[in-house]
């Protein structure tokens, strides 16, 4: 397995003075949040780590490896990105879109098997959208395409996996689902690094945390660490409240109304 | 995948029995042994001038013109990911028209139209992939824009040329302009550029779904997005190209048909393209015949046939689909 | 006006109480005019209105190369101060300045050179253009020659309308004893079947009806496309191998322009092609239904004996 790895990496957002240099390593087993108030870049790391944009200095890396070094498809069969984003294609039914998933894995001569339609169902049931397979993808809800984009990168089972906010538009159930099986793939060896709104949920679930801060800082590192009110207050510029359920913290904003201020 | 061979066999039979139909049915009426008989070498010198130098190479160029227009078709509507593009829309038909047109006010001969129009459609793919590809951030949208507007000025040229030319010369440009298979084309480059274009899709066929999708999407799975448009533009401006310059403009070939094969068969390119091939073929050799048939003697141009076969047609599948 | 022709004497007597007709009217006129007033003259013109001048008309327009000739056989050349485009015939037409083409005319040049009258053509010129001149006090006088008769007749109502009643009477006649007499000359020949070529993309030929189509009968032509309804049908190929003409007609596309003919070369099966009957034939004499006409016919009659000959 190749490890993500950036170096120095600064991404580029048009008409933005550079943030601070980026070096982390998303290694096998470990989930990452990246958190940060909207608009911070959290999309544009992604992508550059995904490959699909050039950084404005610094290198991604597979495996010690540059990205630009490795072939198109042998980046993409280590590593799987989720859009945040659905781009509205050609219609197409749910089960052509998770064989998409495919498409790295097989020479271009290669006609899908009947083992690869087998993964693609399998990925689909993992996702509770099985039963929609035969259906156009743009008449699904939000919540069942967000599901049928895991499916896709599920069928594709990278080493890593890039997540641009997996729980938009999911019930709770279906994001504690995704989760579980997020988590079940890093404990196989799989990394996983996400972005997340959702502060409780990075804690939760996640054992690094990135935080990118508006003016273009960053830390990042173990959860416990990063997982401070001081920080998260600063990040999001909101007072917060912190609690711990189940071993784990969990964040609320500190209103103004609230009775119990201390 | 075991559906594809099936609906291929089909198309395929499909195309025989349309061109085989065209070859034996004309103003001249010809039983279906007389046609056997001039096929297999006997019959008299007129049937055999009739049906092997008249209607087999009209038939042909007949077929891979709606081949190759309903492929570069298909071809156009992955590449712009829109349903309403059509193998024209970039302005192609208006560059190949202007030059033909022009070699027709000139007086010059059959070969030199032709000639001329395939020069017009070659100038036509440069210019808007020039002006597109120029400015730097190239996206779907600035190339239709692109190809919107430079077919708007191939049409006002189109405009002049007939407002200035010669009442007499009038009837052969308009003849033109609407798609007409009787100047005798050859169909051999067309029916080679087909068959190379139907292999290609193979090999090319999966990572056009992939494109479909979405060019984020495709370039995560893997595939180089930006060469792969511009091999889809350069591969559907060149079957456009061929197909313009044997049959001049026939509309609605390179729109209705691949539509009506994603509603019946699915969205996966490497199925649709060589469908596209078979059922343009078909579509476009069945008009024709009509086009020979339904006044003869007398002729209409082909492409009046295949707006008015071509809409109904639609409309049905579309309201079946719902 | 049109009628229809029927071949054999009974075109000459016909053509002999046309005459008579018009003599009548030409008669009519003369008294009136004799009679010292300065009468409006009216005549009826190929749509079947009624189109008057004060007086013989002095300046003219044509708005046709045949109505241009035609003007010019009726004596009137003189006074024509404006053709449209492609007036060549006669030499003189050809100095006269232009006023546009078929139907984008220059009407501001038209009314600037306040005529008389207008002469139009009814398969050539916009009614609607037309109409506006009309509203605008000038009369137009629309033509459609169909038949031989036609065309002695357009000759002799535009003498009438620009008083050479006699010159005009005068060629008239003499057009017609001349078409009878041609009639006559080749009225038992054996016939030809032909194909007169107008177009090559499309193919396009004339039926029976049309004045081509006329000639061709009346050299002892079998047009095999006669019996089609539109005037010009628009053909293919098959057809002609079909129907296997014993010889192939066209005026061509230029001046001495072989090349459709060589076109037919491909097809060595062809009657005509076999026996070498394929002609050329002067096209400004014989599509333009003009006097020259006269002459036209006569370079198709001898054509077609040629092709007799060869059959």
């Amino acid at each position: 397995m190749n490890p993500l790895q950036a170096r120095e990496l600064v991404i580029d957002i048009p008409g933005r003075s550079s943030g601070q240099p980026l070096n982390f390593t998303v290694g096998p087993g470990e989930i990452w949040g990246v958190l940060g108030p909207n608009g911070v870049g959290k999309t544009t790391l992604l992508h550059t780590l995904a490959g699909l944009r050039p950084p404005r200095s610094g290198s991604v890396h597979l495996g010690g490896h540059s990205l630009v070094e490795w072939k198109r498809r042998q980046v993409s069969q280590q590593l799987g990105l989720v859009f945040q984003d659905r781009q509205d294609g050609f219609p197409a039914t749910v089960l052509e879109t998770a064989l998409i998933g495919r498409h790295p894995w097989l020479s271009p001569w290669q006609m899908e098997s009947a083992e690869d339609v087998g993964k693609a169902r399998a990925a689909l049931e993992a996702l509770d959208v099985g039963q929609l397979r035969d259906r156009l993808v743009n008449t699904l809800s939000g919540g069942e395409r967000q599901r049928v984009a895991i499916a896709t990168v599920l069928t594709q089972s990278p080493d890593t996996w890039l997540l641009d906010e997996p729980t938009n538009h999911l019930d709770l159930h279906h994001q504690v689902a995704v989760l579980g099986l997020l988590r079940a793939r890093a404990r196989k060896g799989c990394s996983v690094f996400m972005c997340l709104h959702d502060l409780n949920l990075a804690a939760r679930w996640c054992d690094h945390i990135l935080l990118l801060f508006p003016g273009g800082e960053a830390c990042w590192g173990e959860s416990r660490q990063m997982l401070v009110p001081g920080a998260l207050e600063r990040l999001y510029g909101q007072k917060l409240r912190t609690a711990e359920i189940d071993g784990a913290p969990v964040f609320v904003p500190a209103g103004n109304s609230d009775p119990q201020s201390s | 995948m075991p559906g594809y061979s099936r609906a291929l066999a089909v198309l395929a039979a499909l195309s025989l029995v349309c061109m085989a139909l065209s070859v034996s049915v004309g103003s001249a009426s010809l039983s279906v042994g007389d046609t056997f008989a001039v096929l297999t070498g006997t019959g008299t010198p007129i049937q055999q001038t009739l049906v092997l130098e008249l209607r087999l190479p009209r038939t042909l160029t007949g077929f891979a013109t709606g081949g190759l227009l309903a492929v570069a078709g298909a071809l156009m509507q992955v590449l712009l990911r829109n349903p309403l593009a059509d193998p024209y829309v970039l302005g192609l038909s208006g560059g190949a028209a202007v030059g033909a047109l022009l070699a027709m006010m000139a007086g010059v001969a059959g070969a030199v139209v032709s000639g001329s129009a395939f020069a017009g459609a070659l100038l036509a793919t440069f210019l808007v992939f020039g002006l597109a590809h120029g400015t730097g951030s190239w996206t779907p949208s600035r190339l239709l824009l692109t190809g919107v507007v430079v077919a708007a000025g191939w049409g006002a040229l189109i405009a002049l040329i007939l407002a200035m030319s010669p009442a007499r010369q009038l009837p052969g440009m308009l003849y033109w302009l609407m798609g007409d298979l009787s100047p005798a084309a050859n169909p051999v480059p067309g029916l080679i550029l087909l068959t190379l274009v139907c292999l290609l899709v193979f090999p090319l066929g999966r990572s056009l779904n992939v494109l479909a999708r979405g060019p984020m999407q495709a370039a995560a799975l893997g595939v180089s997005v930006r060469p792969l448009e511009w091999t889809i533009y350069i591969l559907a401006s060149l079957l456009t190209a061929t197909a313009v310059t044997m049959a001049g403009s026939v509309g609605f070939v390179g729109l209705v048909v691949p539509h009506m094969l994603r509603l019946v068969l699915g969205n996966d390119q490497r199925l649709i393209l060589p469908a596209c091939a078979m059922a343009g073929g078909s579509l476009l050799v069945l008009a024709d015949t009509l086009a020979r048939v339904v006044i003869a003697p007398e002729q209409l141009p082909v492409g009046v046939i295949t707006a008015l076969l071509g809409v109904p047609t639609f409309l049905y599948l579309l309201y079946r689909s719902r | 006006m049109s009628s229809v022709v029927i071949p054999g004497t009974a075109t000459a007597r016909e053509a002999t109480v046309r005459l008579a007709d018009v003599s009548l009217v030409t008669v009519v006129a003369l008294l009136l005019l004799l009679a010292g007033r300065a009468e409006a003259v009216c005549v009826e013109d190929d749509q079947h209105r009624t189109v008057c001048v004060d007086g013989p008309a002095r300046r003219l327009v044509s708005l046709s190369p045949g109505a241009t000739e035609l003007l010019f056989s009726a004596g009137a050349g003189g006074q024509v101060t404006a053709v449209s485009a492609w007036s060549d015939y006669p030499p003189q037409a050809a100095n006269l300045p232009r006023v546009g083409d078929s139907n984008r005319l220059d009407l501001e040049a038209i009314v600037t050179l306040e005529p008389d009258l207008v002469v139009a053509w009814v398969d050539g010129n916009s009614a609607t253009q037309l109409g506006k001149i009309e509203a605008l006090g000038i009369p137009v006088f629309w033509l459609q020659p169909r038949t031989f008769t036609d065309i002695a007749s357009a000759v002799e109502r535009l003498a009438l309308l620009t008083g050479h009643e006699d010159i005009g009477a005068a060629r008239a006649a003499d057009f017609l004893a001349a078409m009878a007499e041609l009639r006559n000359r080749y009225r038992d020949v054996p016939p030809v079947r032909v194909f007169y070529q107008v177009w090559h993309q499309p193919l396009m030929t004339i039926n029976d009806d049309e004045l081509i189509g006329r000639a061709i009968r009346l050299c002892g032509g079998d047009n095999v496309f006669g019996h089609l309804p539109r005037l010009v049908p628009r053909l293919s190929t098959e057809a002609v191998l079909e129907a296997n003409p014993d010889a192939i007609i066209t005026g061509g596309e230029d001046r001495e322009d072989r090349r459709w003919l060589d076109q037919w070369q491909r097809f060595p099966e062809l009657k005509a092609v076999a026996v070498d009957n394929l002609f050329l034939v002067s096209p400004s004499l014989i599509q333009r239904p003009t006097l020259r006409m006269l002459e036209g016919s006569e370079q198709l009659c001898q054509v077609l004996e040629q092709a007799r000959a060869r059959l």
